[in-house]
């Protein structure tokens, strides 16, 4: 998925597993940026009694790059702490929770928001109360309005903060796409799906009723841009310590050291299907700034190899182009530096020239009033890879990236197959099956447990 | 603080945990070392303090926990809260490894 389980280690630890990460000019309130950062997978709305939440011992960080270093100046850390009401019951809560600060609630969330820049470290609020997971009607009534809008805090700086449950907001055809590749809308091209006789057919989105944990903070613009530099470089990454031993005795959990990045986010999509099996670990402990060592995989990526071979005959063009063996400097681009201006008229994201995978967003670009999810493939210059949005649909306009849609921005006697512009997994922003919201945070209502799957 | 350039790239999980199995040495928390003595600071040689995460935060247990990252070298790391020192003391390494079997 865009980077949920994406590698062998933080597979095995969805707390601190990024799943995530979106940048935008708030379409609703345009002189501020939106941040959101997503963690822990694939939540089934009914996952009790033990509902999800933050890692105690996990640091989480949204790190931003003013400079265009690649390395952060500015990075809002997000620490969090779990309160037991009644350690006596096995319950989630012993009642309706009505509100935040409900007595039936029994295993709470708060967290910190810590600020670290150039002017040291600043605590912008502590002690903000997570939502409850949505368990389901009878336990977390009014789940939107009571629970989770007053979730929603300012801080002092006049930045806004949310920190728990939504509904999954990316939408993908997993089940299709790790099966040998099989686009359902052309799995009648697809050489395996051709040999089964299969018709092409609608997608089918692999993370509907499905939940996450979201990070999400609203800054104005001016507080994470430098003054002649509206392009920031964005990344989120969660860090454990280093030593970790289960004590019987005390029947704890000791922790110690220096924290250790095990998780990092940029883009979406790179570390699950860009970056190779054996370097996906080593790629979420490395700084961004030390990108330029996996250069190889964005310069002649496997999955545009695969696709001539998946569908024969489909992508003559990009085949050769693979053959050619010339680097994808168009994707480097894309996803390593930002692309320069004098590409695409009127845009740029190009944040230098150190290689390094940042979402980087250019926060002059005013947010779009009939907004595409295919962004700047669409002629949106708003959405992604100018950021991203929730609603963009990051696989479509990947996958015709890679096929070679975007070669002839460096090399415009090159022409994309017709497929390479026509290429989806079949699925829109209504396959979630929850609606995004218009203002902060964004993301939808989490589903809650009883209503679904109600069958 | 912003960042600072860490240099080389450090490890990953997993190629610290291999590293961890591969040595043959000990990762051995101090309480179950309470008859091994301390070497004195004049045998410690070349410790080097790394410390990241916000001070004072995130240290949670105070508990020291030792790693004999190579016994014949006698490279040793001490962590404790959010701070790790690295040691480099042969007799110490041999006697945590003695008192490991």
């Amino acid at each position: 998925m865009s980077s949920h389980r994406e590698a062998p280690e933080i597979s095995k630890d969805p707390v601190a597993d990024s799943t995530d990460l979106y940048a935008f000019v708030s379409p609703d309130k345009p002189g501020m940026v939106t941040i959101i950062a997503n963690y822990i997978p694939l939540q089934g709305a009914a996952g009790g009694p033990n509902f999800y939440e933050f890692g105690d011992d996990v640091i989480y960080d949204i790190k931003i790059d003013t400079f265009g270093n690649s390395k952060w100046d500015i990075n809002y850390q997000f620490r969090f702490s779990t309160e037991l009401g009644n350690p006596e019951t096995f319950l989630y809560n012993t009642g309706p929770i009505t509100s935040l600060t409900s007595p039936n609630w029994n295993r709470r969330q708060v967290y910190s928001v810590t600020r670290i820049d150039g002017a040291g470290e600043h605590v912008l609020g502590k002690n903000l109360a997570c939502p409850p997971c949505n368990i389901g009607p009878l336990s977390t009534p009014s789940y939107a309005t009571k629970l989770a809008a007053p979730a929603v805090h300012t801080l002092g700086d006049g930045s806004k903060v949310f920190a728990g449950q939504r509904a999954e907001g990316f939408y993908v055809d997993l089940g299709s796409i790790f099966d040998l590749g099989n686009l359902r809308p052309f799995q009648n091209l697809n050489v395996f799906g051709k040999a089964e006789g299969l018709s092409a057919a609608a997608g089918v989105n692999a993370t509907k009723l499905l939940n996450v944990h979201s990070i999400a903070i609203q800054v104005p613009i001016g507080r994470v841009t430098r003054k002649g530099r509206p392009i920031i470089g964005v990344w989120t990454t969660a860090s454990r310590q280093r030593v970790r031993i289960l004590d019987p005795e005390a029947g704890k959990v000791i922790t110690s050291g220096p924290f250790e990045q095990v998780s990092r986010l940029g883009n979406p999509l790179v570390n699950e299907v860009v970056i190779a099996m054996g370097d996906k670990d080593k790629w979420n402990s490395q700084r961004p700034h030390n990108d330029s060592q996996f250069t190889h995989y964005f310069a002649h990526p496997e999955l545009a190899a695969l696709l001539p071979v998946l569908y024969p005959g489909v992508f003559p063009n990009l085949a050769a182009l693979v053959a050619s063996k010339k680097p994808r400097v168009d994707l480097e681009a894309v996803l390593l530096t930002g692309v320069p201006s004098g590409i695409i008229p009127g845009f740029s994201t190009f944040t230098g020239t150190v290689q390094a995978d940042l979402l980087r967003l250019n926060t002059s670009i005013p947010p779009s009033h009939s907004p595409n999810v295919l962004g700047v493939l669409g002629g949106d210059l708003a959405g992604f890879p100018n950021g991203r949005r929730v609603f963009d649909d990051v696989v479509s306009v990947e996958l015709r990236a890679v096929a070679g849609a975007t070669y002839p921005l460096i090399d415009p006697t090159f022409t994309p197959d017709a497929a390479a512009g026509e290429l989806t997994d079949g699925l829109t922003p209504a396959s979630l099956g929850m609606p995004f919201l218009d203002h902060f945070p964004y993301l939808g209502v989490p589903f809650d447990g009883y209503d679904d799957p109600a069958s | 603080m912003p960042e600072l350039d860490p240099g080389t790239p450090r490890p990953s999980r997993r190629t610290m945990l291999k590293g961890a199995a591969g040595v043959g040495a000990a990762g051995l928390a101090a309480s179950a070392l309470a008859s091994v003595a301390l070497p004195a600071a004049a045998s410690i040689k070349s410790p080097v303090r790394t410390t990241r995460g916000p001070a004072g935060e995130g240290a949670g247990d105070q508990a020291i926990v030792v790693h004999v990252r190579d016994a014949a070298s006698g490279e040793i790391d001490v962590f404790r809260g959010t701070t790790q020192i690295r040691m480099h003391d042969r007799d110490l390494a041999a006697r945590l490894v003695r008192a490991s079997r």
